[in-house]
């Protein structure tokens, strides 16, 4: 699929055409896959996670939210990858409420003991910092959500927000520390 | 910024940091935060302590990423309550107790096989299917439960058997089946290099299993090659159907919610699905979807190939795919091995025992039709049961006329109707805006007198609506009435096919394959049971549907009528029949048809003008058969032009074209006596009497040993019940000609 077919189709299905819709499907159908393999190969040898789930939930996501308004493929992709942290997020928090007994809604951070988190409270521990970060500095938190919940490799975070690689690496590991740095604070607080 | 009191020495830190972090040597480094930092203690400790975090920093996002990786996102989202258990193996949590798990043996699109062992209630080694997707789990065991007792019943060497269905632990389906070690029917085919017989031969065995569900009501909408399993017993090749009744419980109805699912399974295994299964809207899958999944292993069996490049259609994007289906004729077999590049020709001829020239020989014709009835996208034009394919393909295989074959003319228009069905509804639009438009001026400019009559006629057209309404549904009463018929003939059951059909006059317009084909088993069936009468009526209406198509069945629906109707007694009929068949082949180009109408049309003695109207057909069949090669011809041809040359007084042509053949040995006695009896009359009008009576006692004798038990068993390899009515028909005249009795001792009548 090149580049261009994609951002024609976008734009169409921005527009509301309706065949764009279901066209558009199978062709990001193997780019969101890739994503989503992506993701879990980085989450090294336990690959429980369904791939394919993941896309299509996130793709769910994609078309519900009403401003389907992609200008070109860095965009979609950055649409896709907030698609799949709000899902992530979700099943987590619902994961995580079972085990507490469904009363609460929110993590409380401060119940949280880092190192023996189960895994959906890392991730929301994560997820949490990075709202923070961005607050504190979006362009740096957009890496992050494209890196951690889009499993984008540095060049292609560097492609789409049209910055150099060098940029993206040095904004990734700059958000590692502060974001370790913030959940930190707030667990010994 | 956002935060102006924290920004500037946060951003400033992470430079340093930043730059403190690329260099490598502690000594170097300390050297640079000393310098950067300068006179801000503060500052570089907030750097310092960035640096000791950042190895703990990235494990810790390493083992985020890993958490990542192990939310069950489909389970979770589908409100499945669960635990979070963090085990790696927590999917196979399905009571250990009674499973134990061996090896993973596959991996699809919607659930990964596990080889595992059963303690009770026996010590087995079963196949395992835990279902991969987020589904809704209730809905899947309760369609699975719904459908449990069919499985239960189905009892089939080629059937994989499913044992049972249950919960795991973390809330997915999972399904119990026998294990088949085997693999997939295309690989195993091409792996052994099976030509193309011994393909089909294997392919029967597949229809004939997928026949035994459908019987006890089962559909199988997954039929594809790695759900057939071959496996060796013996030594000897057999497949495997397995996946019975999980497909049906997976897939449920298609509805938005679940539209991704169903991508899901669009991009699994599309190539396999029939028009009416890709289709969102109307989930109306029957028995004949397996029919065409059942086509599409055929033709990749046959070619290595399915109909349609899927890949490339879904490229094109998924309504493309989706008209595709619904119109886009596939090449035929034969044209799609043409088509290809000779290297690959080569290597698919190869893996069939033939070369390239072969292959496509062999596909042509017969195994084109077969395949294409089967992928037809109308499924009423489909074989209508996986017995009938598989009969076609015994057809096929004994060298017998098949019941598929190339669309006639008429069929061809009606699929361009049905193709530009719009273009077809645009013209009557357009006519009733006329009709309205006029009705309206009508109403506004004419008197009121002329306003009535207009009342009168409008009336008169909606009786007409209404009778037309009751004449279709009379059509659809009677279609119905068919497709039963055509099941019972398929499943042996000829009596009661014909007491389905015995009061049915006439044959519903545009029937399907099948429905004529179950129409003229029920016309044979009354024939054998020696109902003349009866079984004239049905292949009367068959000459009548068979106008509309170009193919050998017709010259046998022909023959077929020609001998009933004499033999019924029915001269008048046989008279009007025999204008009919003259009127409709007197200008074929086509010997051997033109040589089996004129047989047909020769069983009474004839009168000069009859004489006159054949002799076209004559002509034809004597220029034809002077082209034959006497070693290799088809012994049958003799009798027609030997009969047409009796008939036309030429006595001694008639003997000449007999007599060579009397002593062969490889003549059937059903051919034999006709000749035998044909020469007796020759004798008889050349005054050679003694020969002709040698030689109608030897006719008689067969015809009266063969006739009774033939007729009754219709055993083909002795000849076809027509042909030793035929036979009985000239052995009755030549016994009048000759003086001699016929002893009608072996007459059914």
């Amino acid at each position: 699929m090149s580049s261009s077919d994609l951002t024609r189709l976008l734009k169409a299905a921005a527009k509301g055409e309706p065949s764009a819709s279901s066209e558009l499907f199978p062709l990001v159908y193997d780019e969101l896959r890739r994503l989503a393999a992506d993701r879990m190969q980085r989450g090294l040898q336990n690959q429980t996670l369904q791939p394919t789930a993941l896309v299509h939930e996130a793709w769910l996501q994609l078309t519900r939210a009403g401003d389907r308004k992609w200008e070109n493929r860095a965009h979609f992709f950055g649409a896709a990858a907030d698609a799949m942290r709000q899902v992530l997020i979700e099943v987590a928090r619902k994961k995580s409420r079972l085990k507490r007994g469904g009363s609460q809604t929110r993590l409380n951070i401060e119940d949280v003991d880092i190192a023996a988190a189960a895994p959906e409270d890392h991730v929301l521990l994560i997820d949490e910092a990075l709202t923070k970060l961005e607050a504190e500095s979006p362009d740096d938190a957009r890496v992050v959500v494209l890196k951690f919940f889009g499993g984008l490799t540095n060049e292609e975070v560097a492609e789409f927000l049209g910055t150099s690689r060098r940029t993206v690496d040095r904004q990734w590991a700059a958000a590692k520390v502060w974001m370790f740095r913030q959940i930190r604070r707030e667990a010994a607080r | 910024m956002k935060n102006p009191t924290t920004g500037p020495s946060r951003e400033l830190a992470q430079a340093i940091f930043l730059g403190a972090a690329s260099l490598p040597d502690p000594a170097e480094r300390d050297a640079y935060l000393r310098s950067a930092c300068g006179a801000h203690p503060q500052l570089l400790a907030r750097v310092k302590d960035m640096l000791a975090a950042q190895a703990e920093a990235e494990i810790f996002f390493v083992k985020g990423a890993q958490a990542l990786g192990r939310i069950e996102v489909g389970e979770a989202v589908a409100g499945v309550a669960e635990p979070a258990t963090p085990e790696l193996d927590e999917e196979l949590n399905i009571g250990s107790d009674r499973f134990k798990l061996l090896q993973k043996i596959g991996e699809g699109g919607c659930g990964v096989v596990y080889m595992a062992e059963q303690e009770k209630p026996i010590r087995r080694r079963v196949a395992l299917k835990v279902i991969k997707l987020g589904m809704d789990t209730k809905s899947v065991m309760a369609r699975f439960e719904a459908e449990r007792q069919a499985l239960a019943l189905m009892d089939h060497p080629n059937i994989a058997q499913v044992f049972e269905a249950g919960t795991t632990g973390t809330g997915r389906p999972y399904f119990v089946m026998e294990l088949v070690k085997g693999i997939r029917i295309t690989d195993y085919c091409d792996q052994n290099h099976l030509d193309t017989r011994e393909r089909l031969e294997l392919f029967r065995q597949v229809c004939r299993a997928i026949q035994h569900a459908h019987q006890k009501g089962v559909i199988h909408r997954d039929i594809k090659p790695s759900n057939i399993l071959v496996t060796l017993r013996d030594g000897v090749a057999v497949p495997k159907v397995i996946d019975f009744g999980i497909a049906k419980a997976i897939q449920g109805k298609l509805t938005d919610r679940t539209l991704f699912t169903a991508y899901e399974h669009f991009i699994g295994t599309p190539a396999y699905m029939s028009p009416e299964q890709a289709v969102i809207s109307a989930v109306d899958v029957d028995t004949r979807s397996d029919i065409y999944s059942l086509g599409v292993l055929l033709y990749e069996l046959l070619t290595g190939r399915t109909p349609f490049e899927t890949k490339e259609m879904l490229k094109a994007g998924l309504d493309e795919w989706r008209r595709t289906l619904q119109e886009k004729e596939p090449e035929r077999p034969s044209a799609m091995v043409t088509a290809l590049p000779g290297s690959e020709q080569q290597m698919i001829a190869g893996r069939r025992r033939a070369d390239a020239p072969q292959l496509i020989s062999i596909l042509k014709g017969d195994l084109d039709w077969i395949v294409m009835k089967a992928l037809e996208k109308d499924r009423q034009r489909r074989y209508e049961t996986a017995n009938g394919l598989a009969m076609d393909v015994g057809r096929y295989l004994q060298y017998e006329p098949v019941v598929a074959r190339p669309p006639g003319r008429m069929y061809r228009f009606q699929k361009l109707v049905r193709r530009n069905r719009g273009v077809f509804a645009a013209i009557g639009a357009v006519a009733l805006a006329l009709i309205i438009g006029l009705g309206i001026s009508t109403l506004l400019y004419v008197k009121a007198r002329e306003s009535e009559r207009r009342q009168i006629e409008l009336r008169k057209l909606a009786e007409q609506a209404q009778a037309r309404e009751t004449a279709l549904r009379r059509e659809a009463d009677a279609r119905a009435k068919m497709s039963e018929a055509a099941l019972l003939v398929a499943q042996g059951n000829r009596d009661q096919a014909a007491g389905l059909l015995g009061d049915m006059t006439g044959l519903p317009s545009n029937p399907s394959l099948d429905a004529v084909s179950a129409f003229r088993s029920v016309g044979e069936f009354w024939a054998r049971q020696g109902q003349w009468r009866t079984a004239g009526k049905y292949f009367r209406a068959l000459i009548e549907i068979d106008k509309f198509d170009d193919w050998d069945v017709v010259t046998l629906d022909y023959q077929s009528c020609g001998v009933v109707l004499v033999e019924g007694g029915d001269l008048a009929g046989y008279e009007q029949f025999r204008r009919v068949a003259v009127a409709g082949f007197a200008n074929t180009p086509n010997g051997d048809a033109a040589s089996r109408i004129l047989k047909t049309c020769l069983f009474q003695p004839i009168s000069a003008d009859t004489l006159r109207e054949l002799k076209p057909l004559g002509d034809t069949v004597e220029k034809w058969m002077a082209k034959q090669d006497p070693k290799t011809m088809n012994k049958w041809v003799i009798i027609p032009i030997s009969l047409w040359k009796l008939r036309c007084g030429d006595n001694g042509a008639a003997f000449d074209y007999c007599r060579a053949e009397l002593d062969a040995k490889d003549v059937v006695p059903s051919c034999l006596a006709p000749m035998r009896l044909i020469v007796a009359m020759a004798c008889q009008q050349r005054g050679e009497t003694a020969e002709a009576k040698t030689q109608f006692v030897l006719a008689r004798d067969e015809i009266n040993a063969e006739f009774c038990p033939q007729l009754q068993h219709g055993d083909r390899s002795a000849g076809i019940w027509y042909d030793w009515v035929a036979a009985r028909l000239l052995l009755r005249e030549a016994a009048v000609k000759l003086g001699l009795p016929a002893d009608n001792g072996g007459s059914t009548k």
